[in-house]
């Protein structure tokens, strides 16, 4: 029954695209979805979209001649060990496939569009991490609710569990930890199976149609070596090559998880081929090509780094004082009291792995972001599909929303958790403090005004656009609270330095944080701490000197893209103003 | 395009002498679960306050530092409160997160709903994140609401 509705479903597919419309490697016919009012949409957005992908396509030309330049494995014994090479060839696999634009739907999005090395795996376009917040996905313009998460290190996370004894979640990737890791036992794999069909990133229909596109990558022999030569024997139907090239949530689908029409037997192993897609970008993750434990940090662990002035007080305030420490663990022994700053470090060992981060999730109030993407985006684009019917009255619940099985999240594969989903509203995963301030090298100021430096945008929603703010957020959220949305602080206070929105979901606020005391200087000292996470000090950070873009110049930190904030009233009057 | 070109050409060669280095080899970490709970401090006693941090017309915020209660890590601040002293029947509590090396620990909890220019007098305690009470004892304070 199940089949006979599937091959129903293609016909009806086929008879609505017509004879004429898709063979493989065209597009489909589209109009750009702009349903943004002024100013959310970067201007400069199809010429960085552009030079991301000239980056990606030369990082993926790179790993193609990495690939040739080692031996093929040699599977040997039983159980098959891929002998010599095994572990090089999965780690290249994985990085053939992070920089491979050709699985998205347009042939124009790779999962390194959103993940670029010098952003240490996240945000490439600093124009979209100043703005919009989240990336556009292979359907132009449609962009999803959050900013991309870093890659670093999340392949260390466990996955997700319920601490009894704690009384909370830890593990799984994905801001809301949705990636659990309950059936390959690694969230970083179950991570990499969500954008290549989410239809706000890459937007796959099916995820038949990431098999299909892989058993066409110009490194498919590497794959069948990896995991066997038979990993591609299935017949796709005739329609694959169209129905792929069509975005997901596309009406003409009628809601169908898996448009493309495969026998039982060859789903399963279209599956399995998914399965291996994710634990190959999951080794790749967790090579040293991007979580290599390289930073001042590890150096001053092992003994051959000493901090300067600036970076120990900003150490020794991380884990006093800031009680930075208490969630993004440094694996030290001994810490100074916050009350006494000069005591003598003891430690000299881990206790915990250095990872900075305790694999939890919180809640820690952060003001709603206006220019979300997310809230424009709610009429139909040319292929019938609206990303955000709710629009602005949409709230970001995180992990809560996906222990309910939620809006826009996975659905969770545990019933037992829903129970625990009201006191985990508004909790989003603790990352790593790793590589939170990487930038391009020529970037030369890091990630703060004046510069020149590089963009980004930290936590979920974007909202905080520099490691000043970010630690001032920490420091006064509950010195500066005001009753009002981003672009309505009142006259006399200025957003982010001296008023704070209202947090966006306000039960569960964490409150570790929220009035530390720390002066002007301490916060600049904590700033200086962090940057020695950054990996690349040790050892070159691969690929790092890839970025072909600017950095920007002048301001100041504290109100670092404060001239980009648009009052909230006006920015819902333009939504809707403007179509597809 | 030229000046990509050139960069691309020259960051090749480093680029593929760096990764070519790497692949395979093993990281020095490896990642642990949570840990177990320290084992509970003897006496919860409280240092300083407890008091008003601040309030506005609905809510208020208050504070008061302890020795490290230890136990587990996830922590709650308690307060229990209303506007009859001898009849406190509200309850607020709000998450921290223990700093396992610091010898005490800074409680702050949020209580809202409240009402305007209202009298409120509470207690505090902390739990463990499994509900388990610190079992600080607590004199009774007050605060009124703006």
């Amino acid at each position: 029954m199940h089949l006979k509705s599937l091959s129903l479903g293609s016909i009806v597919f086929l008879m609505a695209l017509g004879v004429a419309m898709i063979t493989h490697g065209q597009q489909p016919p589209s109009t750009v979805y702009n349903p943004y009012p002024p100013g959310i949409l970067p201007t400069d957005i199809n010429s960085e979209l552009a030079r991301v992908l000239r980056e990606v396509n030369f990082i993926e030309a790179e790993a193609i001649r990495q690939w040739h330049a080692i031996k093929p494995p040699v599977p040997t014994g039983n159980p098959p060990i891929l002998k010599d090479t095994g572990v090089a060839s999965v780690e290249i696999l994985g990085k053939l496939m992070n920089f491979d634009k050709n699985i998205s739907p347009f042939n124009n999005t790779a999962c390194s569009s959103c993940h670029m090395p010098y952003a240490a795996f996240s945000g490439p376009i600093p124009s979209v991490n100043l703005t919009m917040i989240a990336y556009p996905g292979s359907e132009h313009f449609r962009a999803g609710k959050r900013t991309a998460q870093r890659y670093t290190y999340s392949s260390y996370f466990p996955p997700l569990q319920y601490n009894a004894t704690q009384g909370a979640f830890f593990g799984g990737n994905f801001w809301d930890s949705r990636a659990t890791g309950y059936l390959l036992r690694d969230p970083a794999a179950e991570q990499s199976q969500g954008p290549p069909v989410d239809p706000l990133e890459m937007g796959n229909p099916d995820t038949a149609c990431i098999t299909y596109k892989l058993s066409l990558a110009v490194y498919r022999p590497l794959f069948e070596e990896v995991w066997g030569k038979g990993s591609f024997a299935i017949s796709f139907p005739p329609n694959t090559a169209s129905i792929c090239a069509t975005p997901n949530g596309a009406a003409v689908f009628g809601g169908s998880a898996t448009p493309v029409a495969l026998s039982p037997e060859d789903r399963t192993k279209s599956n399995n081929v998914y399965d291996h897609w994710a634990q190959s970008l999951s080794a790749f993750e967790k090579s040293l090509s991007v979580s290599p434990f390289t930073s001042k940090f590890d150096a001053f662990l092992a003994g051959k780094y000493t901090l300067t002035a600036e970076e120990k007080a900003g150490y020794d305030l991380f884990r006093g004082k800031g009680n930075c420490n208490s969630c993004h663990l440094d694996g030290r022994s001994t810490a100074p009291a916050p009350t006494n700053l000069g005591a003598v470090d003891t430690g000299v060992a881990a206790d915990v792995t250095p990872l900075f981060t305790c694999f939890g999730s919180a809640n820690l109030g952060l003001p709603k972001n206006p220019r979300d993407s997310i809230y424009y985006e709610t009429t139909p684009d040319s292929f019938g599909f609206t990303p955000n019917p709710a629009g602005f009255t949409y709230t970001d619940f995180g992990l809560g929303e996906f222990l309910r099985s939620g809006y826009a999240t996975f659905a969770s594969p545990n019933s037992s958790w829903t129970q625990f989903a009201p006191t985990s509203d508004g909790q989003m995963q603790t990352s790593t403090a790793r590589d939170v301030a990487l930038v391009p090298p020529q970037c030369t100021g890091g990630t703060d005004a004046p510069g020149p430096y590089f963009q980004k945008e930290f936590f979920h929603n974007g909202y905080i656009k520099s490691l000043k703010q970010l630690v001032h957020f920490y420091n006064t959220r509950d010195v500066y609270p005001f009753a009002v949305e981003s672009g309505h602080c009142p006259a006399g206070t200025v957003e982010k330095v001296t008023c704070w929105p209202s947090p966006e979901v306000p039960q569960n606020m964490d409150m570790t944080v929220g009035k530390l005391g720390l002066t002007d200087a301490e916060e600049n000292q904590i700033v200086a701490f962090l940057k020695t996470l950054n990996d690349g000090f040790t050892t070159p950070y691969p690929d790092i000197n890839t970025y072909t873009g600017t950095c920007m110049t002048g301001g100041n930190a504290s109100t670092q893209g404060n001239n980009t904030i648009l009052s909230a009233e006006e920015l819902r009057a333009g939504a809707g103003a403007r179509s597809h | 395009m030229n000046g990509f070109l050139v960069r691309v050409v020259v960051t090749a060669a480093a680029v593929m002498l760096c990764l070519t280095s790497i692949v395979g080899q093993t990281n020095p970490y490896e990642a642990t679960a949570e840990l177990p709970p320290m084992s509970k401090a003897a006496h919860v006693h409280i240092t300083q306050g407890p008091s008003l941090e601040s309030t506005n017309s609905s809510s208020a915020i208050i504070r008061w530092t302890s020795n490290n209660p230890r136990g587990t890590d996830e922590h709650f601040g308690v307060v229990t409160y209303g506007t009859d002293p001898k009849n406190l029947t509200e309850i607020a509590k709000s998450h921290i997160r223990l700093n396992r090396n610091h010898p005490y620990t800074v409680f702050r909890v949020r209580v809202d709903g409240l009402q305007p220019r209202t009298t409120y007098y509470y207690t505090v305690d902390s739990m463990e994140g499994n509900g388990t009470r610190d079992g600080v004892k607590s004199p009774i304070r007050h605060f009124t609401t703006r």
